[in-house]
């Protein structure tokens, strides 16, 4: 039995008086060490709302979000990102005045980025390292050609990678990817979903955010689906397909049955 | 006025003001912030200066303070002094973004500057304090314009070397990652709050130590000579001179302090000729901000020489 890496336990959260996620009693969900968890959903179902409670940039209004046996009720988002937790955007976002290499090193690099060592130019040693590090991550998804390239040149696709290789560089305990297939062309695709299976099967935890079922449903472990900020049903991908609520709930209740 | 001494003036108070834009500069085009009281450190250090190194008061003097120190200790405390000013108006101001901090640090500079005019036991309200205390550099056989000129170069030279060696490391990247977007760099474990704080109090001691070496120079501390104008000023050196480089800043200002020496120099027949040349200063100077700001051309020559 494998341990609880992220537990996220009876959260609530309003937007005004609308209850974004939590219906009656919360949302709650567990995510095993090791785990590859789909995150699926209607539009509108949360999916993105729960991706920014368990990542600190939202604070639920009750309820808990545990990481590794920390509460993160009270960290902010840079001290969760500290405890282990990597997460992109439904956006890519990239830092526009540093170079592609320098995206990623500066995920890397948080001890390094002191005063003290600015001065005393022992930065200088540790950055070979980063450097090989971070180049060694950009050849694993497909970035190598553009390291010297400034972020302004790469495509959407390009930006979506680059992000995911600035997480992978951190070396995080669980990583959170928003929808990394959105604008995401079929070739690169395909060079991303086999980034994924082979992270899962190095024993990396994985939580992704997806409209694109098919995608996800072929490398995922574990679907978590969501629907109105509730828990409408959670299981292995087989169970999922199966599963005549969900069916009702992606293609409509004539489906059903 | 001779050609000599106008280059004195430029490279003295050039220099001298460049410190003022190299640090603003480091907070605004690095970190993001734009601070709109960069007198305030100005005057935070001039007047430490000048209390740590003046006479105990006597006869008429309203001022509380007179440590009479050496030169070196009034300096070292005008630094000091800075940097407790920046972390008094950096800790509370910093959460906010944009404009905001902008007015709030403007406040800040001008709640000192009351302070100044109204406190008598400071620094003798709005007489101020004059006299003083310097080095003479006469007494190692040194003339006075040059050594001062001189010290003002290499203070502003080692700014920049400073900062320089500052932003070249992975400090400087990671502060360029928190201006360029405050989310991501979250999301990567940046501490936005620290990293801020850091640059705000660090660019504010050589713009401290500026003014020690003003009050050395000019031999008077009072309110008058730090109003808000000497935030204005800098700031418009530093869009003159181009936001994105240390080269850029300091040729900023010393393209304006000349220009502002050079009318300063032709010898005017009347004072009514002298009023004209200082208003039709204000104005020039004002139109050069528009065009410059309309135009970026130096921001287009860099431009096309990092293309090129």
């Amino acid at each position: 039995m494998t341990r609880d890496l992220l537990v996220v336990d009876r959260v609530v959260k309003r937007f005004g008086g609308l209850k974004a996620v939590g219906g009656d009693d919360g949302l709650s969900f567990a995510v095993p060490e090791g785990t590859f968890l789909g995150l699926i959903g209607p539009n509108g179902a949360g999916k993105s709302t729960t991706f920014n409670l368990i990542s600190g940039v939202l604070k639920p209004d009750s309820g808990a979000v545990m990481l590794d046996g920390v509460d993160l009720a009270q960290a902010r988002a840079s001290r969760i990102a500290a405890l282990g937790l990597g997460r992109t955007f439904q956006t890519p976002r990239a830092f526009p005045s540093l170079s592609v290499l320098d995206n990623v090193i500066v995920g890397a690099d948080n001890e390094g980025e002191r005063v003290g060592m600015a001065f005393s130019g022992r930065w200088r040693i540790r950055e070979r390292a980063l450097r090989e590090k971070a180049a060694a991550v950009l050849a694993r998804v497909g970035l190598s050609d553009r390291i010297g390239d400034r972020v302004g040149n790469l495509s959407g696709g390009e930006l979506r990678m680059l992000e995911v290789a600035r997480q992978l560089v951190r070396d995080p305990k669980i990583l959170l990817l928003d929808e990394p297939t959105a604008g995401v062309d079929p070739s690169l695709q395909v060079k991303l979903s086999k980034i994924l299976v082979d992270l899962h099967a190095e024993g990396r935890t994985l939580i992704v955010v997806e409209h694109n079922l098919h995608f996800l449903l072929r490398i995922a472990d574990r679907v978590v689906v969501l629907q109105n900020g509730r828990l409408l049903s959670q299981g292995t991908p087989a169970e999922i397909k199966a599963d005549e609520r969900v069916i009702a709930a992606y293609l409509g209740a004539d489906h059903a049955a | 006025m001779n050609l000599v001494q106008l280059f004195l003036a430029v490279v003295m108070f050039g220099s001298l003001f460049s410190v003022l834009t190299l640090s603003l500069n480091l907070q605004y085009a690095r970190g993001g912030m734009i601070n709109f009281g960069t007198v305030a450190y100005f005057a935070a250090g001039a007047y430490a200066y000048a209390i740590v190194t003046q006479e105990p008061p006597s006869g008429l003097d309203q001022y509380l303070v007179g440590l009479h120190g050496p030169w070196w200790a009034g300096f070292l405390a005008a630094g000091v002094a800075a940097m407790a000013f920046a972390v008094l108006t950096g800790w509370p101001t910093l959460r906010l973004r944009g404009e905001y901090l902008a007015l709030t640090t403007f406040a800040f500079a001008e709640m000192l500057h009351s302070l100044l005019v109204n406190e008598r036991r400071i620094g003798n309200g709005t007489v101020g304090l004059a006299n003083v205390e310097r080095p003479d550099p006469g007494s190692l056989g040194l003339p006075d314009a040059w050594t001062y000129a001189g010290a003002a170069f290499v203070l502003m030279l080692a700014t920049a070397l400073v900062f320089r060696h500052l932003l070249a490391s992975p400090y400087g990247r990671a502060i360029d990652a928190v201006r360029d977007d405050e989310g991501a760099a979250e999301a990567i474990g940046k501490d936005i709050a620290r990293l801020r704080f850091e640059v705000f109090v660090i660019s504010a001691v050589p713009i401290g130590f500026a003014g020690a070496l003003y009050a050395m120079i000019t031999t008077l501390v009072s309110p008058d000579l730090f109003t808000a104008e000497v935030t204005f000023f800098v700031w418009i050196a530093l869009v003159l001179g181009g936001e994105r480089t240390i080269l850029g800043a300091v040729l900023g200002t010393m393209a304006l302090v000349g220009f502002q020496e050079l009318v300063r120099a032709i010898p005017f027949e009347s004072v009514r000729a002298a009023e004209i040349a200082a208003a039709g200063e204000d104005i020039v100077t004002g139109v050069l901000f528009i065009l410059i700001l309309r135009w970026q051309p130096f921001e287009a020559m860099m431009k096309r020489r990092r293309a090129a």
